[in-house]
């Protein structure tokens, strides 16, 4: 006879899932501000795409077609209004230069940003928060110190700098590591630690402050005098009460990540986002830059909606009502 | 019948083909076998169709996959590819164009009469998006003779044309993809070239392998595999760590040191590309000859060309790169010196107190905005007090395209690359008064009747060594006329691993590595 084990429906909090979907929907108003402000703020931008995709040497009449043929000859409010109303289809219209869907363009590289920014955040979060900690623990001690002039070393720091410094020790002197490139596991490593100094210094930080103050209040006091091991005091009671303003931080800052890796993806040769925005900038693509920025903010609002979330599960305080 | 017999009769048959006894043989090679070659380069493709295409690199690939009519090798000989042979008219107003027999695409659809004219007629479809049209808008009509022959017919005689057949852009396509995808063969390439798609990642690498029913000799490299990596000191750490095979265009201020090291290669052909500063003839101060000719002498080039970009130029000594077929160098040149400028200045009653506007395009050329400031520096040394302004490209060539009324332009600079090795395109295409802007890109609004004369003389005329002369009397007067400060000739920089032997490098920054082999 088998066994069964009794199935318990998990339970639903209703005020969650209420504030998930009130928040959800808020997203739409936001999304079209922020397509609003980008179809013309890019539309000011001096440059004819047309002319770019026509040829230095195209005819006038050449470049008119292709003009006609992108819709970018009919008046701008016209223009927004079919943006609007193929975005509401989940369509975001065709790249001017390659003529492909915009959604076939950022899904090729959307992954590859994603896997950066989780990995960076990883590492930053593993030696940040750890970092931060004993320096709030041991304040004003060689280990603050040193750890304080570490963070202020990542936040100055240039990422392009740091990304050919790794690449030369790590690819061409030691030659442990590949320079550039996707495919293996390997290849993740230097851009994600490059991505991820300045995020560590950031994360240092702001754990130090927070810490601080946390060790700082009473019921740390109290804890320390019910003899509880110095351990727990800094793990359960600071470290719980000091996590919300860390979070912000880490949300934030991989909300950061998932658009700012340009500059790292160029040094590593990572066929990211970040790259496909700027060349299609630089080609005046408005269709992929639109689609591009439009998707890194629905990823940076649930970013943050996730953030919100994981705010109550760190204190219980905090109620979605 | 008989007409058809007079026009053949008046067709003069000259075997321009030029070209040595390599003329009807297919490209050939030997050796052991690569299983792949990694090439680094630095920008992804947009398309892969030959006719949308401008950037040269891309057209290379777009070269490996469909393959050219003629090919214009280094030496600037015109060899056969999928033509063999063709015929010129007496009147220079019609080509009879020999096709090889019994090619097919990848696909295996025939490369005949008709594909070639299918390809053709897309090319000059207004229509179509063809950014380099303006090069073969010389064909009035493509005509199919028989099943391996086709006729153009011109709209003026056109001396360059057959080297122009050589451009990607005259590439056949197959008619079974262009039916099958339509304009998805951007991504889709059926050609009848040494190499087929086989992968392409967005924004990481472009892989080719051998096309096993290749007409020629079968290729030597299995595979082909082109990696993105945008950022040039990584390509050439890739290189340095044999993690790729061929680094294209690395940093110049790298080659000494690559050259230095025997496990790369350096290759470095003079370029078609010369840099110049445009000075608008029609505006402003730059209206004046003495002061165009006076800001000539105000410039270093020499010093430009070793300082700035590391011996990866020479300066200019004529109007066009030195290896065109018409480059004259010229007896006189503006060598440095800055009291003749100040001299011919004060000849030209040049006001110091007002400002020269200055332009750039930033990352469009080689250390494009640095040279940029040196001849800001240089003008400013002599007196002359001058603004520079930076700009991305498509902000910058719309400033260049504007008619004389709105142009703002006093010096600019830029770039002008001929896509063959013939003189035609530097010289007609930047400064015959027909490609003044809106028409064209000779942004410097020069305008010399005389020259123009001298110029569309070239293009009538069909003996190269008439030619020659023609070209040099057109060299002498826009030499004199300064419508540019003559800054440099590029050169093409490409570094491999020395283990890889048999590349073929061109002056039009393009490299075949069908048949290398490694060590």
């Amino acid at each position: 006879m088998l066994s069964c084990s009794r199935l318990v429906a998990p339970k639903i909090d209703w005020n969650m899932l209420r504030y998930v979907i009130k928040r959800l929907i808020s997203t739409l108003p936001v999304l079209i501000g922020i397509s609003f402000l980008l179809f013309f703020m890019l539309r000011m931008l001096p440059g004819d795409p047309a002319q770019v995709l026509a040829g230095q040497m195209a005819t006038p009449e050449e470049v008119q077609n292709i003009r006609h043929q992108l819709g970018l000859d009919r008046p701008i409010f016209t223009q927004y209004a079919l943006f609007l109303g193929r975005l509401v289809r989940f369509d975001l219209g065709r790249s001017a230069r390659t003529q492909n869907p915009v959604i076939e363009e950022v899904w090729a590289r959307l992954p590859n940003t994603i896997l950066l920014a989780v990995a960076a955040i990883i590492l930053a979060c593993l030696f940040g928060i750890p970092a931060g900690i004993l320096s709030a623990v041991r304040p004003y001690t060689w280990i603050d110190y040193l750890v304080t002039s570490m963070a202020l070393f990542g936040i100055s720091m240039p990422v392009f700098w740091l990304g050919l410094m790794l690449v030369v020790l790590f690819s061409v002197i030691l030659q442990w590591l590949p320079a550039g490139g996707t495919g293996t596991w390997k290849h993740v490593i230097l851009p994600s630690i490059t991505l991820a100094a300045f995020v560590v210094a950031f994360i240092a930080r702001m754990t130090r402050a927070s810490m601080m103050e946390a060790l700082a209040q009473d019921y740390t006091t109290t804890a320390r005098s019910k003899g509880l091991k110095e351990s727990v005091v800094v793990v359960k009671h600071a470290l719980k009460n000091a996590l919300i303003p860390i979070i912000t931080v880490v949300g934030l800052q991989f909300g950061l990540l998932l658009g700012g890796a340009v500059l790292t993806e160029t040094v590593f040769a990572w066929p990211g986002l970040g790259r496909l925005i700027v060349d299609s900038i630089l080609a005046r693509d408005y269709p992929v830059i639109q689609g591009a920025i439009l998707i890194f903010g629905l990823l940076y609002i649930l970013v943050n909606l996730m953030v919100d979330l994981v705010y109550a599960f760190v204190d219980p305080r905090i109620r979605y009502d | 019948m008989k007409k058809m017999a007079i026009h053949i009769k008046r067709i003069l048959f000259i075997s321009l083909l030029v070209m040595g006894l390599g003329l009807w043989s297919a490209p050939s090679g030997q050796g052991a076998e690569v299983k792949e070659l990694r090439i680094g380069i630095g920008i992804d493709a947009d398309t892969l169709n030959p006719q949308e295409q401008t950037t040269t690199l891309i057209q290379n690939m777009c070269d490996l996959i469909y393959d050219t009519l003629f090919y214009q090798n280094p030496e600037a000989k015109l060899e056969p590819r999928l033509a063999t042979r063709y015929e010129m008219s007496k009147d220079g107003l019609t080509y009879t164009i020999h096709l090889r027999k019994g090619v097919k695409f990848s696909d295996g659809t025939p490369c005949d009469a008709k594909a070639v004219k299918l390809t053709l007629d897309r090319a000059l479809d207004p229509k179509m998006r063809v950014p380099l049209r303006f090069a073969i808008a010389v064909i009035k009509e493509v005509k199919v003779v028989d099943d391996h022959t086709i006729r153009l017919e011109l709209k003026y005689p056109f001396a360059p044309l057959a080297a122009t057949l050589s451009l990607t852009i005259c590439s056949p396509i197959s008619p079974a993809a262009i039916e099958k995808y339509g304009e998805g063969v951007r991504e889709k390439p059926v050609g009848a070239g040494p190499y087929i798609l086989k992968e392409w990642v967005k924004g990481d690498r472009i892989v080719m392998v051998r096309n096993e029913n290749y007409y020629g000799k079968r290729p030597n490299v299995a595979q082909l595999t082109f990696k993105i990596i945008p950022d040039d000191a990584t390509r050439e750490a890739m290189l340095r760590t044999g993690q790729i095979d061929v680094c294209y265009k690395p940093l110049p201020s790298n080659v000494a040191a690559l050259k230095a090291d025997p496990k790369i290669r350096v290759d470095m052909p003079l370029d078609t590309r010369t840099i110049f500063m445009g000075l608008n003839c029609k505006k402003g101060v730059t209206q004046n000859k003495l002061v165009r000719q006076a800001f000539n002498y105000a410039v270093d080039k020499k010093a430009i060309c070793k300082k700035i970009l590391f011996d990866t130029a020479i300066p200019m000594e004529g109007p066009v790169s030195p290896i065109l077929f018409g480059y004259h160098r010229m007896a006189h040149q503006y060598d440095y010196n800055p009291d003749k400028a100040k001299e011919l200045l004060k000849k030209a009653n040049f006001d110091f107190n007002q400002t020269v506007s200055m332009r750039t395009p930033q990352g469009r050329y080689l250390f494009d905005k640095q040279v940029s400031e040196a001849v800001q520096a240089y003008l400013q040394a002599i007196g002359v007090k001058a603004e520079l302004r930076t700009y991305d490209w498509p902000t910058y060539i719309a400033g260049l395209l504007k008619p004389i009324e709105q142009s703002e332009l006093e010096v600019f600079l830029l770039g002008w690359g001929p896509l063959i090795l013939d003189a035609d395109m530097g010289l007609y295409g930047q400064f015959h008064s027909s490609v003044n802007p809106p028409k064209g890109l000779g942004a410097a609004h020069y305008s010399n009747p005389v020259y123009d004369e001298a110029v569309e003389a070239t293009r009538r005329e069909q003996d190269p060594k008439k030619r020659l002369e023609l070209f040099k009397k057109a060299s002498e007067i826009v030499w004199d006329d300064c419508p540019w400060i003559w800054l440099h000739v590029e050169k093409f920089v490409i570094a491999y691993s020395s283990k890889v032997k048999g590349m073929v490098v061109t002056s039009t920054e393009k490299f075949y590595p069908t048949y290398v082999t490694m060590d």
